[in-house]
């Protein structure tokens, strides 16, 4: 196999869809369509799988495809959507952020806390957006001033910030703003009707994700974080300053997630603690499925978006045909697994044709020339 | 290039040695201090019973922690694209509450734990096979938590079961020679974890492949194989402690496997502090989970509020992680 055939090949090791050192064997040449079709099948699973339950769904549920139900579903998703939009920030910058809950929370305590005080809209909502700020900016010191790993370093801020807010709420009481009179101004950010037919939470979505997505793929800001979390050693050769983009992507992730506990709090009208872990798990799920749909198993705003849509759409359905909240989990976490496997095995379908039989083959011997040896998987672990 | 060598053991030759082996015994000197401190402001904290309930405590957190420990080891402490089992937690509970509800259905005592293990077992399976076919093991035990999480709730409703018989009450009262049956548990699951992974080929294989998964390979080790063992020994142990921890509580508990997910993650890792090559490894471990254990007993028993307790061990978990990196950073 030459080099220029090599190179052509569309990479298959991108690093969302590869752990290191599971290089890819040579496999044989293909002709063109082959691999253009090849390269397009991992990114169809989803949209097959959208397809999928809408029309299991459908069928099963006589209510499931009419307008009004889709959107209410539209309206349901608008704080996971929110939530999972700043999240593909921290994963496109090469990161995960678990404490994203915390950031939620914090700022739905701020502000909802406020306006209990019969404070202003917007001092509620810019005290919670401060709130975001600074738990972004405690991820970003940990991260890249400590160099703590940052799955790890967010995972005890999730640990703190839940401690954080017990104490804050006298052990975990919620707080109820339903005796008190609202500010319009805070009100219509979680109750608005964008002409008197669509949630206003799904237009604050809409915007939020359009200027992310913007930022991340059409800025030079985006551009430079996408390679600072791709390939950090040749960024920074490069001239990146690697760190301080790392730091403004966590501080943009907790940023987002703290408007959407404005808006949650603004929508439940209250406060109940340790609301915001539980959009966690959905989040990192729909934003890995979306990377499924890019070419280069980026995390992308639109891909995340459609993850989102995916896990509400199950969840809307499951309750429509009267499944039991027990069993909901299960079916969420065979249809991530299965998506995510899915796209894996097609990815890797060049390489290796028989993928369970790796566990049973011992690794060919390797007499031939270095140059022929197994092609060491790019990644960025060496550089660490 | 010679292909014929052996894989050897990932052996580091620390260029400060000295330095570095001072700052491993300041790990076991934090535990001690920390521990010493509240025997003596505390009346009751170093007395026999309390020990003995810390020690039956420690046991559930430094099982399942060893099985995490296992995965790490073999996918390299890389986080985002190593070896992490996030379901040990959810097996944790879901073994628990299959072995109450088998009890309470009228199976023997070994047939209900060899059920729950199997069950575990699967899920670890579930894992190995994912994370061979090339998923994040991130994603694929997030996946796999869930549904642990689910099965859980579809199989106890949601209720809390008690369990009961006769091999479950001696191992949360039971005692030889003094020693809580727990704590024998413990030292039989870490002798044999300890030798595995530290005196057997296998083992050093295992921290061969996490170390450098093509090196491995190109030295003739199969490295998905060893993954794939490590997640389904991960979970087993994971059930084994969940079956200790139902036991322990004399019921099994909808929902704490979320609670003992954090605390496990939180053992496995910082067993790097007692090593002097800053890696996962077993005796770490069990000391980590005494530490976090005693930490928590401690505190109550100080009358520091359980709120507390959990920006204690986040802090905690974030000195660790300084200390590793900062060490880390000092040794290149």
């Amino acid at each position: 196999m030459n080099l220029t055939q090599e190179r052509s090949t569309p990479a298959p090791t991108t690093p969302a869809n590869l752990p290191p050192g599971t290089g890819t064997a040579a496999g044989t040449p293909r002709t063109t369509a082959a691999r253009r079709a090849g390269a397009l099948a991992p990114r169809l699973i989803t949209p097959v799988a959208l397809a999928a339950v809408l029309f299991v769904f459908g069928t099963m549920s006589p209510v499931f495809l009419t307008a009004g139900n889709l959107l209410g579903v539209l309206a349901q998703l608008s704080i996971l959507g929110l939530v999972a939009t700043g999240l593909t920030i921290a994963v496109r910058a090469g990161g995960i952020d678990l404490s994203i809950g915390v950031a939620l929370d914090l700022s739905a305590l701020a502000a909802a806390a406020l306006i209990y005080d019969g404070y202003r809209a917007w001092v509620a909502i810019v005290a919670g957006l401060l709130f975001g700020l600074l738990v972004g900016a405690i991820n970003a010191a940990l991260i890249f001033l400590l160099r703590i790993p940052p799955f790890l370093a967010t995972l005890s801020v999730w640990f703190i910030g839940t401690s954080v807010q017990q104490l804050l709420t006298g052990g975990g009481a919620p707080t109820y703003l339903s005796s008190r009179p609202v500010p319009e101004g805070f009100a219509l950010l979680g109750h608005g009707w964008f002409l008197d037919t669509i949630d206003g939470t799904i237009l604050i979505l809409v915007l939020v994700a359009l200027g992310t997505g913007l930022l991340l793929s059409a800025t030079r800001w985006g551009r430079a974080v996408t390679m600072a979390g791709e390939q950090p050693t040749a960024a920074a050769i490069g001239g990146l300053r690697v760190r301080r983009l790392g730091a403004s992507a966590y501080i943009l992730c907790s940023l987002v997630a703290a408007f959407a506990g404005v808006v949650l709090a603004s929508r439940t009208t209250s406060f109940v603690p340790g609301s915001g872990q539980s959009y966690l798990m959905d989040a990192i799920g729909a934003v890995f499925i979306g990377a499924t749909l890019s070419k280069f198993g980026r995390a992308t705003v639109p891909g995340t978006l459609v993850g989102v849509l995916l896990f509400a759409l199950l969840s809307n359905g499951m309750n429509l045909i009267g499944l039991s909240f027990f069993w909901q989990g299960l079916g969420r976490g065979v249809v991530l697994l299965a998506i995510l496997v899915l796209g894996v095995l097609l990815t890797r379908r060049a390489g290796s044709p028989s993928a369970l039989n790796a566990l049973f083959r011992r690794p060919p011997p390797r007499t031939q020339s270095p140059k022929t040896s197994q092609p060491v998987a790019p990644t960025t672990e060496g550089s660490r | 290039m010679s292909t014929t060598a052996t894989p050897t053991a990932p052996v580091a030759v620390p260029r400060n040695a000295t330095r570095k082996s001072v700052l491993a015994w300041a790990g076991y000197a934090a535990v001690v201090l920390v521990l010493g401190f509240f025997a003596v402001a505390s009346p009751h904290f170093a007395t026999p019973g309390n020990i003995g309930a810390v020690l039956t405590q420690a046991t559930v957190f430094a099982v399942a922690g060893i099985g995490l420990s296992t995965v790490i080891a073999t996918g390299g402490d890389d986080v985002l694209t190593g070896g992490i089992d996030l379901s040990v937690g959810a097996v944790c509970g879901l073994a628990g509450t299959i072995a109450a509800v088998a009890t309470t259905a009228g199976l023997p005592a070994g047939t209900a734990i060899l059920v729950s293990l199997a069950a575990a077992a699967a899920i670890g399976v579930t894992n190995g096979a994912a994370v061979v076919l090339g998923l994040r093991p991130l994603l694929a035990t997030l996946a796999t938590m869930g549904i642990a999480t689910s099965l859980e709730l579809v199989i106890s409703g949601n209720i809390k079961t008690a369990l009961d018989g006769e091999l479950f009450r001696w191992l949360r009262e039971g005692s030889i020679a003094g020693l809580p049956a727990a704590v024998l548990v413990l030292v039989a699951i870490g002798a044999l974890a300890w030798w595995a992974l530290g005196r057997t080929p296998f083992g050093i294989n295992s921290y061969a492949v996490g170390n450098n998964a093509t090196a491995a390979a190109v030295a003739g080790l199969n490295p998905n194989r060893y993954r794939f063992g490590s997640y389904v020994i991960s979970s087993v142990l994971g059930g084994a402690a969940g079956i200790l921890l139902a036991s322990r509580l004399s019921a099994a508990v909808p929902g704490i496997g979320a609670q003992v997910l954090l605390d496990i993650i939180l053992v496995a890792y910082m067993s790097a502090v007692f090593s002097r090559r800053l890696v996962v490894n077993v005796p770490g471990t069990v000391v980590a989970a005494v530490f976090v254990a005693g930490l928590s007993n401690g505190l109550t028993l100080l009358g520091v509020t359980s709120q507390w307790t959990g920006a204690a061990k986040g802090a905690l978990i974030l000195l660790v992680l300084a200390v590793v990196a900062l060490r880390g950073r000092n040794a290149r």
